[in-house]
């Protein structure tokens, strides 16, 4: 992002319009609200298990965050896979 | 002035994308931008504070209602503002059974197998009569009531109110009630207040008919689920090893290492009590068709204080009718436990600092229990016309909790002035910037 003509900063304006004009819908409007179910039902969950293994390295990349991140984005599905009762279950859920 | 051109001018977002219900809701009183840089009277009225909701597990709504135990009459109000219900003919006061503790609900859920459907959560009967007769328990005339638009009436002859009390095989009656706790003149209040708070942009039309007392009553109708589930995700997660800038002093730039790892989550949990909108129309979020999010986001009910069904709840107030089955609901109920899962796996992958990408998850669900309810509402509706129909906008709040959502129709031009004052401002001070540099 650093070219040195420093060119870049005339995006301030219609970022910044863009930013406001948004946040300002939202206010009003609230379409990004739902039910937070996620943290409003109580749940009661077992002690979370799993595993983790070393499978390679990247260097030298420019990306701060791992491509497709999706750790916080609860609600975008991947792909769904069996069950382990052995059903099939289709990846028809919706997002991704 | 093109007020009520609907959409806005600027792209329209996905439904499922940023800022859609499908993306997890920013925490209550969070904004995307800092009000602090804004001017004076837009930061006042982001700043203004919202209407108080009650905590459901606070200690008043503890208590559960239930109909006259003294002369089983028909004719029950609540003591407006309080859980008491009054029966209107011995005027016998009583907090009554609730439905958790008469049908088990709550307990067992992670010993819950296959799918357990209350009465009133059984498929509706396509071929269901919506009318109804019953015959006058005070004087014996006939009436027929249309369940289609009403659960309950009052016979004209004797003024005897009835209702719809049975359990029906057609699962047209809901197991479970919840009764209004919030009074219209609060609810009016808490619209007011949010209404109040938005001014500025608002739609003038909106603003010149705004008569929030003409709030209405409504009971929504929902599945109440209980499940025990397990799930498992995986994926890939990076942890940054290295961090270095490369290049001459005006062409700097940040390179990371990074290990990469394969990632497994499994997790066991069960729910109590996930709400879901049993009626097709509720139940579509999409927000670029219809406000319905809105209503979704007053959820939770305190749906532990639900008493047994009984029409008698319903005088005063209007109810919409159930449509959706179990099956049909089932694949909302897997989404939102696998989005769950995904919520509850979070914290154990704190240490892959560069994030994770899951890539695949799978959900086992052991065993479900499904009671359907009513919910109490207090919706004020306001049709802003425009192509395809126009948009209805709902402020709703929550006829337990007083929690109050809305969406409020915007100026577009007005929005559209500020965001380009503030936004030519801006460009100002970059282009003074850049001056100052060459
Ligand atoms: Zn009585
Ligand atoms: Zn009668």
């Amino acid at each position: 992002m650093s070219d040195d003509s420093g060119l870049w900063l005339l995006l301030a304006g219609p970022a910044g319009a863009t930013a406001l004009y948004w946040a300002l819908y939202r206010f009003y409007r609230n379409t990004d609200k739902s039910h937070a179910f996620e943290r409003e039902t109580s749940i009661d969950a077992k002690p979370v298990t799993g595993s983790d293994a070393k499978v390679g390295n990247i260097t030298g990349t420019q990306a701060t965050r791992i491509q497709g991140d999706n750790v916080g984005a609860y609600r975008a599905r991947v792909q769904r896979v069996a069950s382990e009762a052995g059903r099939d279950v289709d990846d028809g859920a919706p997002g991704g | 002035m093109s007020d009520t051109k609907l959409p806005p001018p600027l792209p329209v977002r996905p439904v499922d994308g940023p800022g859609s219900p499908r993306d997890v809701p920013p925490l209550p009183g969070t904004l995307p931008v800092d009000p602090a840089t804004l001017p004076g009277p837009i930061r006042d009225e982001l700043e203004a504070p919202d209407p108080l909701a009650i905590d459901t597990s606070a200690g008043e709504l503890k208590d559960g209602l239930n109909r006259c135990p003294k002369c089983g009459a028909t004719d029950i109000r609540q003591r407006a503002g309080t859980d008491i219900l009054v029966c209107m003919y011995c005027r016998n006061e009583w907090h009554g059974e609730r439905v958790e503790e008469a049908f088990g609900f709550g307990e067992g859920i992670a010993d819950l197998r296959g799918t357990v459907i209350a009465s009133g959560a059984r498929d509706i009967e396509a071929d269901a009569a919506s009318l109804m007769t019953f015959k006058c328990a005070g004087c014996g005339a006939e009436v027929t009531v249309n369940t289609e638009s009403t659960m309950t009436a009052r016979c004209h002859w004797c003024r005897h109110v009835f209702g719809v009390n049975e359990q029906i095989a057609n699962g047209a009656v809901p197991d479970a009630v919840l009764p209004f706790y919030i009074r219209k003149d609060d609810a009016v209040a808490r619209i007011r207040q949010f209404v109040d708070k938005r001014r500025m942009f608002a739609l003038k039309a909106f603003k010149d008919e705004f008569t929030p007392e003409n709030v209405v009553g409504v009971y929504l109708p929902y599945m109440i689920v209980d499940g025990s589930a397990s799930a498992s995700v995986a994926g890939k997660g990076e942890i940054k090893t290295r961090q270095y800038t490369r290049g001459t002093n005006n062409n700097k730039k940040t390179y990371y290492d990074a290990d990469v790892y394969q990632i497994e989550r499994h997790v066991e949990f069960t729910v109590d009590d996930l709400p879901l909108e049993s009626s097709t129309e509720r139940g579509n979020l999409d927000v670029n068709v219809n406000t319905n999010n809105i209503i979704n986001t007053i959820l939770p009910f305190d749906t532990k204080n639900a008493v047994k069904w009984n029409a008698s709840y319903l005088s005063g107030f209007t109810s919409e009718k159930r449509n959706s089955n179990v099956q049909q609901l089932q694949p909302r109920l897997e989404d939102q436990l696998l989005s769950i899962a995904r919520a509850q796996v979070d914290g154990s992958t704190r240490r892959y600092d560069r994030g994770v990408r899951w890539e695949q998850e799978q959900l086992d669900v052991h065993g479900t229990r499904w009671a359907s309810m009513y919910l109490p509402v207090w919706l004020y509706s306001y049709h802003q016309p425009g192509k395809n129909g126009g948009l209805l906008h709902y402020i709703a709040v929550n006829g337990r909790t007083g929690e109050t959502m809305g969406s409020v129709p915007v100026q577009q031009w007005k929005l559209l002035l500020a965001a380009l004052t503030v936004g030519t401002f801006l460009e100002g001070i970059a282009i003074m910037i850049l001056v100052g540099m060459s």
